[in-house]
């Protein structure tokens, strides 16, 4: 037929495919016989011969004799001709370890639950077998800048720690040591019970005041996790016909605390305060009777980076909306006196709810809820669920906050601040250096850009053998394809430790590359 | 002596070559087949390659001769999806990839090769680039390690030699310039589709349809000549059996991934040229560029045709790599800088997270259950299923979709739940029927 515009084509139905020519041509080149494979190429498709350029279609006669070039046509042709896996066999444990993520196994089938995890667990196994599982490593001594572990397959290394959330190197500090035994004197390791019952002693009511001078809030109420302060400030205050607006990468406590308290959920970009408004106003243009919650963190977890909460808060109290930031990893470590990226944008005591936890700077477990309001803190406490329903944060735990709080806003603190900004200068800077990207700003939290998983696990296997410590986070940590490993510095690192270990990084990462021969860069974009 | 030659005359050569003579620049640009002519390629064009023709003011003259639609469908295992690319994510594609905006269409096409690579061609000679067809290059001309020109025949059969101060190989998947320069590939993934289709008149089901069951799949799309481009795919692995009865397995999947469709193609359709195919489609990488030299199109990244992508992303090279060459023709940065800058966009994260997707979709399991109900839980929720295929189409990161608060409250806003869906009735027995080759 022929084609409009177009009088020069004609295509014949009739002509066998282009898989059966080659077919006939490959085993004609087998036999040599050129004859032949010029002859079946004339009805090869025009498709295919603007394709597969590096064919000479037509010069199959011409091949005569020249052994090699009939060579290279045959193994050119095979490769048209033969899937490619088959050429190229790879292990099958490690292209499942390395191909799957985590979200792959969030919606299992079947209606048994215990055995419907077992696929998970499959993949699990290879990961642990190729390993590249970089969960549940332990301890095998107390860890400072340099620490002791063994991973889950009973192997041992020691390494530059930049696992521990230790930002000022409290774990070994002799008044905090000192602190805890005071406590467990005083009054034993067990937490009576519920903080609503009896849970709490006279230690927990200095702290409650300690940590409403650290940021200004008053009323402050304690809990046994930092995830359990942020899930129940959420749930403890939203009701169903609420909205809740949050940020889009905000701490999976309040993710999950805001998934169960409502269904009015809106992620909103990455610190975009402008979004925040739109949404708003949205939101307010049909609903002036219910309550808005906006969530966000700090000093973001896996990002390094911190929104302006001064706009943000105006534009929530425009819009009667209530403010809620989590400052679980920049409160204690970084700001004037500690005060965190509160204190950084001159609002202490300024915004509606702050929450934090104590398992980073201060050196333990547990999370609080702080404000202005006496009457939100005996609401949170009885509807919040985490609060009333489990135990409180033990005597001991509870002394090493409240010494840790002291240090905190002491000169010693300052010093302290000054010392592991300087060794997160000496990170940043030679990773930086080497062509590498740090994520955010500088903070505790280095977060050092890989991108890919499949590059980002075979590292983190180099690097559990090359004296650095270094946690990887994918999936569902991070969104998918932006996988990274997040450095947490401490006060104790000395710079030269810092550099040495991005040396060592910088060439984990390198050989990785080589090893997948992989050609992907850094860039975010 | 040219500023640029250009080897290969199809969307990435033709359109670098038009944008680099637009910008000023002395172009050469050859290819060895003539125009117009087809190449193996299913040819849909994704709203940003319609775009891209839209910049370039090449789009009013393809859409007098082809069908174009918004919504496409496409239906997984039953699962159907309806929707389109939003125009503000195009936006932020083109702001954040070539930082403006301009010239975004919210439409898709199917456009034959042999239209489209003519139009650019035509264009590029109109900007004042010298293009000669008929023309194959044999021989780069190398001095003290950089490529500074090439020699060809002509189609008068004559050798000739013509440098350039940059050549720029946009000669396809097998490029020559890479197997002479024996450039390696990195970022392999074998595993691949096989893909068979033809040219069918005789019915019109108005927008795209993209059809999955199992390992294997089909598209419907309207193209030019009143036709539709009606296209199979499947597992690689399976291909030696397909190949064994081209015809009657090319109408057997269709039967089964879709009976309705396969049903209008044997009862309404007349097929209008022979089946075409291949399964030579494993990803690669290559370097991007040397010495005198750099790599656009399907010669930098090759990949399967499963996201139908690779002229859109030749186009998108095209825009790229000009830019870059023309800061650096104009003086304004050295050549280091403009390949860094090209190098940072094209082998940036999120072209590995895509390059990942495509790879894995290629290998053409069967869907997982969670996959599945992901698709359910999209139902109904057209902001993230617009947003869904634009993560499909490369228009929006993968990494903003796949993450985990998104994905957790998709499923809480699901309004769908697996009972209303026959393919989870008996899913362990479903998925094992799937692994079975239907051509063994
Ligand atoms: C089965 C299949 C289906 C596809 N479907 C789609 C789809 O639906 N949508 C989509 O966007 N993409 C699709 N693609 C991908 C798409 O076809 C390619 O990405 C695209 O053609 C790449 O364009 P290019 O200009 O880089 O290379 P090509 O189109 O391959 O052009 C290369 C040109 O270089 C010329 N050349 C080579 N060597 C020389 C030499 N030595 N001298 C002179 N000239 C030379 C050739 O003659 C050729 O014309 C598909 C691919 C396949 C295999
Ligand atoms: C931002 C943020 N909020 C809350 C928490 C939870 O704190 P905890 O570990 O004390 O439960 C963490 C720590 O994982 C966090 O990073």
């Amino acid at each position: 037929m022929t084609h409009p515009g177009d009088g020069t084509v004609t295509i014949e139905l009739d002509q066998r495919d282009d898989g059966e020519l080659i077919g006939i041509i490959l085993a004609a080149a087998r036999r040599g016989d050129v004859a032949t494979m010029a002859r079946t190429a004339s009805e090869v498709s025009e498709m295919t011969r603007n394709w597969a350029t590096h064919i000479p279609w037509d010069d199959f006669a011409a091949l005569d004799g020249a052994d090699d070039e009939l060579a290279r046509v045959v193994a050119d042709l095979t490769e048209m001709w033969e899937p490619a896996h088959l050429r190229n066999p790879v292990d099958p444990d490690e292209e499942y370890a390395l191909d799957k993520n985590a979200y792959d196994f969030y919606r299992p089938a079947g209606r048994n639950l215990l055995t419907r995890t077992e696929d998970f667990y499959d993949w699990v196994q290879a990961r642990r077998r190729t390993e590249t599982w970089q969960y549940s490593r332990v301890l095998e001594a107390a860890p400072d800048s340099v620490a002791q572990i063994t991973n889950d397959l009973g192997r041992r290394a020691r390494g530059i720690n930049f696992n521990s959330q230790d930002y000022l190197s409290f774990n070994t500090h002799p008044g905090i040591r000192e602190a805890a035994a005071k406590a467990m004197h005083d009054y034993g390791p067990h937490s009576a019970g519920s903080p609503m019952v009896l849970g709490n002693t006279r230690i927990s009511d200095d702290l409650e005041a300690a940590l409403g001078d650290l940021v200004g809030l008053e009323h402050v109420t304690l809990f046994p996790t930092g995830w359990a302060a942020g899930f129940g400030a959420v749930v403890g205050l939203v009701r169903q016909s609420d909205h809740i607006l949050i940020d889009r990468l905000a701490h999976s406590c309040l993710q999950q605390g805001a998934r169960a308290a409502t269904r009015n959920v809106v992620r909103y970009e990455h610190l975009n305060v402008e979004a925040v408004r739109r949404h708003l106003a949205g939101i307010r243009a049909t609903d002036s009777r219910n309550g808005i919650l906006v969530v966000t963190d700090g000093l973001f977890s896996v990002d390094a980076d911190w929104p302006d909460l001064v706009t943000l808060q105006q534009v929530c109290r425009e819009y009667d909306a209530t403010l809620l930031v989590d400052v679980a990893h920049d409160l204690g470590s970084m700001g004037p006196g500690g005060t965190g990226v509160l204190g950084m944008q001159g609002l202490l005591g300024a915004v509606d709810i702050v929450m934090g936890a104590f398992s980073k700077t201060f050196c333990s477990n547990g999370g609080f809820v702080a404000s202005r309001s006496p009457a939100l803190k005996q609401y949170v406490k009885m509807f919040g669920g985490s609060h009333f329903f489990s135990n409180a944060l033990s005597p001991v735990q509870t002394a090493v906050v409240r010494e840790a709080a002291r240090i905190i806003r002491s000169a010693e603190g300052d010093a302290l601040r000054a010392r592991l900004f300087t060794a997160i200068h000496a990170l940043r800077d030679e990773l930086t250096g080497r062509g590498l990207t740090c994520m955010g700003e500088p903070s505790p939290i280095v977060p050092l850009l890989i991108g890919n998983e499949k590059l980002a696990r075979t590292a983190n296997r180099l690097l559990f053998d090359r004296g650095v410590l270094a946690f990887m986070v994918e999936f569902p940590v991070t969104p998918t394809g932006s996988s990274r490993f997040r450095l947490q510095v401490q006060a104790g690192h000395r710079p030269e430790e810092a550099r040495e270990a991005a040396r060592i990084i910088d060439g984990a990462l390198a050989d990785s590359r080589a090893y997948l021969s992989s050609a992907f860069g850094s860039a975010p974009r | 002596m040219y500023d640029a030659i250009v080897i290969g005359a199809r969307c990435s050569g033709a359109s670098t070559a038009l944008l680099l003579a637009r910008q000023g620049h002395r172009v050469l640009v050859v290819d060895r087949a003539s125009f117009p002519s087809d190449v193996i390629s299913t040819h849909f064009l994704w709203p940003h390659g319609m775009s891209y023709l839209n910049r370039w003011g090449l789009l009013d003259e393809v859409l007098a001769v082809t069908p174009a639609h918004t919504t496409v469908e496409v239906v997984n295992d039953g699962i159907s999806l309806t929707g389109s690319v939003p125009v503000e994510l195009l936006r932020e594609y083109f702001r954040d990839l070539h930082g403006d905006d301009s010239g975004v269409v919210q439409s898709y096409a199917s456009v034959r090769r042999r239209v489209l690579d003519q139009i650019l061609v035509d264009a590029a000679a109109g900007a004042g680039a010298e293009v000669r067809t008929g023309f194959t290059v044999r021989e780069l001309v190398v001095e003290d390690g950089q490529v500074v020109g090439v020699r060809g025949r002509g189609a008068d059969g004559e050798q000739v030699e013509e440098r350039a101060r940059i050549v720029v190989g946009a000669d396809g998947r097998n490029s020559f310039v890479a197997r002479t320069l024996g450039l390696p590939k990195f970022d392999e993934r074998p595993r691949c589709t096989f893909a068979y289709w033809s040219y069918w008149s005789g019915f019109d089901l108005g927008p795209a349809q993209l059809h999955r069951r199992g390992r294997l799949a089909c598209a419907v799309v309207p193209t030019n000549f009143d036709q539709n481009m009606v296209l199979v795919w499947g597992p690689s692995e399976w291909s030696r059996e397909f190949r064994a009865d081209v015809p009657g397995n090319y109408q057997r999947t269709l039967d089964f991934v879709s009976p309705e469709l396969g049903e209008t193609v044997r009862a309404r359709g007349v097929r209008e040229e022979r089946i075409y195919g291949t399964l030579d489609q494993s990803a690669f990488l290559r370097p991007l560029h040397g010495p005198g030299w750099v790599l656009v199109g399907d010669a930098e990244s090759a990949k399967d045709q499963c996201t139908a992508i690779g002229m859109t992303h030749a186009f998108r090279d095209a825009e790229l790599v000009s830019a870059a060459l023309d800061r650096w023709l104009r003086g304004a940065v050295s050549i280091d800088e403009a390949m860094a800058a090209y190098e940072g966009r094209r082998r940036s994260q999120n072209a590995a997270a895509y390059h990942d997707y495509v790879c894995t979709l290629a290998e053409m399991r069967p869907y997982r259950h969670d996959e599945l109900q992901l698709f359910v839980a999209l139902r109904g929720n057209q902001q993230e299923t617009d947003r869904f295929i634009a993560t499909h189409a490369d228009v929006a990161p993968v990494s903003e979709f796949f993450q985990a608060s998104n994905l957790f409250l998709l499923n809480d806003a699901a309004k769908e739940s697996s009972a209303d869906h026959a393919v989870f009735a008996d899913f362990a027995g479903t998925s094992r029927s799937y692994q079975q080759n239907l051509f063994a």
